[in-house]
Parts: C-alpha cells; structure tokens; sequence
C-alpha cells in the first residue's frame, strides 16, 4: 500500500525554520538527504518533494466564466504543506517507523520531535463513487 | 517550474459527500478527463488523491525513535484531499489549471469553485541552505 508522510507547519514554523544556523539546516538537509536515499535504495520510495514557502503560496478560485481568481491572504493558524515523501510498504506500521524516522530528524537543540502525518495514498477513487 | 494544486478541501470526519451517485460519477469523470489532458499535454508530473481524514495519524518519534501515533487533529485542520504537480512555464499557466480543478462539477454538475493552494515545487533545497 501506498502511504503518504507530510510535513507541515504554520507560517511562524516557517519564519523560526528560516532563522535556523546554517550548521543546523546542513545537518537537517544531510540528514533528509540520507533518508531519502534509504528510502530509494530499500525499493520503497515512491515520490518525494519540498515544496516552496508559504510566501509563494496562491489560493486559486474559478471566476464564474473559469478564469482564476488568486489571493495570497491565508488563515494565520494554516497549516501550509512544507514536504512529502510518498512510500510503497505492506503495513501502515512500516510507514509509522519511517514517519518516526523523520520527526526525529536534527535541528536546533531546543526543538521537540515535530509531528508527521500519514495518512493512505489512493490507486483509484472509491469505488461507490464510480 | 513545477508547481503543486492543492485541494485542502476535507474536513475532519468527511467521508464520500453524500452527493446523488449520478453526480459523483460526474465529479470523478471530470478529474480523470482533466488528468487526461494534462498528460497528453506533458504538463501532468504527478496527480495523488488521499484517503479520507479518519484514516489519517499524527507520527511523533517517542524518546527512544519508535512511533507514537495520535488519531486526533484540531477541528479547523484542512485535510489535503488531493493533488496535482505540474510543470509548466509561468505561475498563470498553473493558475489556469488550478481555475479548471476549481470549476470540478459538484451536486446538480453545478461548478464547486473550489480554493486550490498552487505554490512551486523546488527542485532542490534553496542555495542558501546548501
């Protein structure tokens, strides 16, 4: 089954990130870049991306004759998507440890273990909606 | 540029909208037409739909790394339904298509105009980082 591990994090989360020294994002992108590759290696990684920051974020509505509407004002407490890896494993306790693998990733010391979400990645839409 | 379309359009506890199947059908009918073109235009990188929210887990690594898996979100929390990465050559042109995921047919085949989050895909980390 597919699985999908999604970072996230407010646009506070983001401006602290941004503070970070430069030692402790080098050990965090080293340390995401040697996840991935176990990932790779393993035969379990699907997809992976990091996204831009919420800065770069537009929301998008269709105009009534479909032309796009876009605004860049979001909810203070949204939770903007930051990454995601996307793993093919058998059980959603795999998926768990590998989310485990990154709440524990490296950062500044005062920094908790930061909250992953995972949730199944579908192959089709459901089927009473076909 | 790559830039991902969000649908951050569940809530917790939503299942299947409780639409008449003739509209469902329309609905998804819509998203595979939509998936279609894209790819015969060699825009589609990649397009994911999640399963529903109460199937989704909160991964936090304990003290010693093993998962610690929590089921409950705050009220408020947008769940990503789905998504779609395109490559394209502006932002407009990913504001367009976000404009047609928007229009997706909802009950009655009346257009949902739905808010999609289009922020760019990085193809690495930001040089400053590295």
């Amino acid at each position: 089954m597919k699985y999908i591990l999604m970072m996230t994090g407010t646009k506070a989360d983001f401006d602290w990130y941004a503070k970070w020294s430069k030692r402790d994002l080098q050990a965090q992108l080293a340390f995401m870049h040697s996840f991935t590759r176990e990932l790779k290696d393993s035969g379990v990684l699907v997809a992976t991306e990091g996204l831009g920051f919420p800065d770069q974020g537009k929301l998008v509505r269709a105009a009534a004759d479909g032309t796009p509407i876009t605004d860049g004002v979001f909810p203070e407490s949204k939770e903007f998507l930051a990454g995601y890896w996307i793993v093919d494993v058998e059980t959603p306790e795999h998926a768990y440890r590998l989310a485990a693998r990154v709440s524990a990733g490296p950062g500044p010391k005062d920094r908790g273990n930061q909250p992953i979400e995972v949730r199944p990645v579908m192959s089709g839409p459901p089927p009473e909606m076909l | 540029m790559k830039y991902i379309l969000m649908m951050n359009t569940m809530r917790a506890g939503e299942s299947v909208p409780n639409w008449p199947a003739k509209d469902l059908q329309a609905h998804i009918a819509f998203m595979l037409n939509l998936n279609k073109t894209l790819r015969e235009s060699g825009e589609l990188v990649s397009a994911e739909g999640l399963a529903f929210p109460d199937q989704a887990r909160l991964v936090r690594a304990g003290k010693n790394g093993t998962p610690i898996t929590d089921g409950v979100f705050p009220e408020g929390k947008e769940f990503l339904a789905g998504f779609w990465i395109v490559q394209v050559d502006t932002p407009e042109r990913a504001y367009t298509i976000a404009a047609r995921v928007s229009a997706a047919p909802g009950p009655g085949g009346v257009p949902l105009n739905m808010l999609i989050e289009v922020r760019q895909v990085m193809s690495g980390p930001p040089p400053e980082m590295s």
